[in-house]
């Protein structure tokens, strides 16, 4: 029988003469226009998915976004100091520099098997969707650019981050952005889930692990038990903690571990949480009671407990009112995304800190998850790749600058 | 070319050939077309996979390879539709070549394939490799890009990367190791060079797949060395080591009822050679154990081993790819 892919229909362009802003109704038609592209977005998917890299550990997935951003001609590519992936499309003027950036590393350990299966409507496999997908269209977007005609007078500069999760801390990022010799005007985020993502302000964040170790028996004072114990009198002082409906904060515990057998007294415990409040000074009061608390219950139990907040995140975002929060409405809706705001989680506080308007994007369905590999599917993959192209031409334009 | 020449100068890695661009273009001068057959029976887990990662590496980016083609036995799961929907072309083989009937094998789909692909140089990947990588084609046509002189590459998987004593032994599978190499060692002493002469993965000239029988079944990988070397001598031949592949694994009975078939297709060529005569015929059937509810039972396994002549002796192929050679009237 012999089956081969459809003639797909010439993109019309961004700028249809006489028409200046009509490139708006063109955005419909990316899709299509994008669909010869599509198995090497999902070949880069895949590739990139079968390659382990929990955080500390992406280096054979920088080699590769090196490698794919050299093969399509990027003139500067390599390594920062800190083993980011950095690629950089110059501009015709280089009136403005717009970072796209997606983290590399992920949750899953190395010894997970990392094989990635792709079905007719969906792939299968550990990270692909946080954040595979996100890396793999950030390496195929020059080439995107390049197959659909657009030359942007923008700079994009392409950015696959590392130790952005856990105690990472966004640290690759961090030293790029305080390092750059290229400063940014807009930033775009890109994470594989879910389609309609649109994040614009990110709520503070602090994450910390609080570790109890009994001291040597000798050393104990009356009163002194084993750690799962005390452990337990800090969850219980964690939990009368008051905390406000507004500002929105709540606290969480994520994580705990302790003990090694039935019969066997712990001498370590530690847990794992995290607090989020719209307001930094909540977050710095609710920061502030905890270390009382674990101060208190080290005196007064005889242990050696400690706090440890390794991960912080600054409240705050640009406005909804912002024109690129609109812009990015408007190409949501030439391509029917239906739109799903909130505070993101992402790399998103970085640039909103250092004052750079910036936005949180995801390409497609898909279901992220800690105990079995991720989904992502196939079909939306080139409606959110043409969502993140439309949104830098609204930047690339001007559309989105504030008057 | 002696064995150890030959395996000093004939074994490669994929890695040299790793410059797919020169690759293309080397193609391109030399004027020739590659044809990526994938064999398959009911393979929808992996299937898919290996069409997006080799026709977006050697397809789309680089054009290494002209046409994709998957050639189905006859796939009770969505093999067929996963791989259509990607791209490649999809053939079943029993609506082929009906003219010469249906047979069900893989031998029966790389012989279909010569029919149905326009290559002059023809990849055979098996569908069910997990960690499917470009170097699986690349790795392959590579040395036939380079060498005119090879007409039949090999793939063979090692890692000899890290070994802590001067040498280490290396080899294939189970039924390599206890039943072809011994019987290579034999009756073709040279074929013995070839590491893994069982690998699902090959990669040859028309011009000398086309002059070969196929047997449809097992010994499709075994018949092809030696009718190659047969015809050509070892020097035709070479190999590449394509590091590791994931795969399902076979249990020792299925791999019993796969040395059946190798052998009668071994016998099959020393009785036509005069190397051997059999005072009568072989039969087919193969009988194994199983217990079923605490009783022990024989099954028959019925084994044939038909082989497809070479493709040339078939009109349509002749029609289609050597219009002049055909007489007119015949």
């Amino acid at each position: 029988m012999g089956e081969s892919v459809p003639a797909v229909p010439e993109w019309p362009g961004v700028a249809p003469p006489g028409r200046r802003d009509e490139w708006f109704e063109n955005i419909a038609g990316l899709p299509a226009a994008l669909q010869p592209l599509r198995e090497e977005i999902l070949a880069n998917l895949v590739l990139l998915g079968q390659i382990p890299a929990p955080t500390g550990e992406e280096s054979d997935r920088v080699r590769f976004l090196l490698d794919r951003f050299v093969e399509c001609g990027l003139p500067e590519a390599g390594e920062d100091e800190a083993g980011n992936a950095v690629g950089l499309l110059p501009g015709e003027t280089g009136q403005r520099t717009i970072v796209v950036v997606s983290h590399l590393d992920t949750i899953v350990p190395r010894t997970v098997d990392h094989n990635v299966t792709v079905q007719q409507d969906l792939i299968t496999g550990p990270g692909v969707s946080d954040n595979s997908l996100g890396a793999a269209v950030v390496s195929m977007l020059p080439v995107c650019l390049q197959k659909l005609g657009i030359r942007l007078d923008s700079n994009v500069k392409l950015l696959g981050t590392v130790q952005s999760l856990e105690r990472g801390n966004h640290a690759g990022l961090k030293f790029h952005m305080d390092h750059t010799t290229l400063p940014a005007q807009y930033a775009i985020c890109v994470e594989g889930v879910p389609l309609g993502r649109l994040n614009f302000f990110s709520i503070g964040t602090i994450r910390g692990d609080i570790t109890c170790d009994v001291r040597p028996e000798v050393s104990r004072s009356f009163g002194s038990e084993n750690a799962v114990v005390v452990l337990n009198q800090i969850i219980n002082r964690m939990l009368k903690i008051e905390v406000p409906t507004r500002p929105f904060t709540r606290i969480s515990i994520g994580k705990i571990r302790a003990g090694l057998s039935y019969d066997v007294e712990p001498d370590h415990a530690e847990l794992g949480f995290e607090v989020n409040s719209h307001d930094d000074a909540m977050i710095e009061r609710v920061r502030q009671e905890l270390e009382d608390i674990v101060s208190e219950m080290a005196a007064r139990h005889a242990v050696d407990a400690r706090l440890d907040c390794f991960f912080q995140r600054k409240a705050g975002g640009i406005p909804f009112s912002h024109p690129l929060v609109k812009q990015a409405l408007m190409v949501m809706e030439q391509l029917d995304i239906e739109p799903d705001q909130g505070h993101s989680p992402s790399e998103l506080s970085e640039f909103i800190a250092r004052g750079i308007p910036a936005l949180t994007l995801g390409i497609t369905t898909g279901e992220k998850h800690r105990k079995k590999p991720d989904h992502v599917m196939i079909e939306p993959i080139l409606r959110g790749v043409a969502q993140l192209i439309g949104v830098l031409l609204a930047i690339d334009k001007g559309n989105c600058d504030e008057p | 070319m002696n064995r150890d020449q030959w395996l000093a100068e004939r074994t490669f890695h994929h890695s040299n050939f790793w410059d797919i661009k020169w690759l293309v273009q080397e193609k391109e001068r030399q004027g020739l077309t590659i044809s990526l057959c994938l064999p398959a029976l009911n393979e929808a887990a992996t299937i898919g996979k290996e069409i997006v990662i080799l026709k977006s590496e050697l397809k789309d980016r680089y054009p290494l390879i002209d046409e994709i083609a998957v050639i189905d036995s006859g796939s009770t799961d969505e093999t067929r539709e996963i791989a259509a929907s990607f791209g490649a072309d999809v053939y079943l083989a029993e609506e082929q070549l009906t003219e010469c009937g249906d047979r069900k094998g893989k031998g029966e789909n790389l012989w279909k394939a010569l029919h149905l692909l326009k290559g002059d140089l023809i990849v055979y990947v098996d569908s069910d490799i997990n960690n499917i990588h470009p170097r699986f084609v690349y790795g392959l046509v590579g040395p036939l890009i380079r060498d005119p002189d090879i007409h039949y590459v090999k793939a063979f998987y090692d890692r000899p990367l890290a070994f802590s004593t001067g040498y280490r032994p290396t080899g294939g599978g189970r039924v390599t190791e206890i039943l072809v190499r011994p019987l290579f060692s034999l009756f073709y002493p040279d074929l013995t060079a070839i590491i893994q002469p069982l690998s699902g993965e090959y990669a040859g000239r028309r011009s000398i797949l086309e002059q070969i029988p196929f047997p449809v079944g097992y010994g499709v990988e075994t018949a092809m060395l030696i009718d190659i070397y047969e015809k050509m001598g070892l020097s035709a031949f070479a190999q590449t080591d394509l590091d590791t592949r994931v795969h399902r694994n076979q249990e020792t009975i299925a791999l019993g009822r796969m040395a059946f078939g190798i052998l009668r297709t071994f016998f099959n060529r020393l009785t036509r050679q005069q190397r051997l005569q059999l005072q009568e015929i072989l039969p087919t059937i193969m009988r194994q154990h199983q217990v079923d509810d605490g009783k022990f039972k024989l099954i028959d396994y019925n084994i044939e081993e038909f082989e497809r002549p070479p493709i040339i002796e078939i009109d349509s192929y002749m029609q289609k790819f050597h219009p002049s050679d055909v007489e007119v009237g015949s």
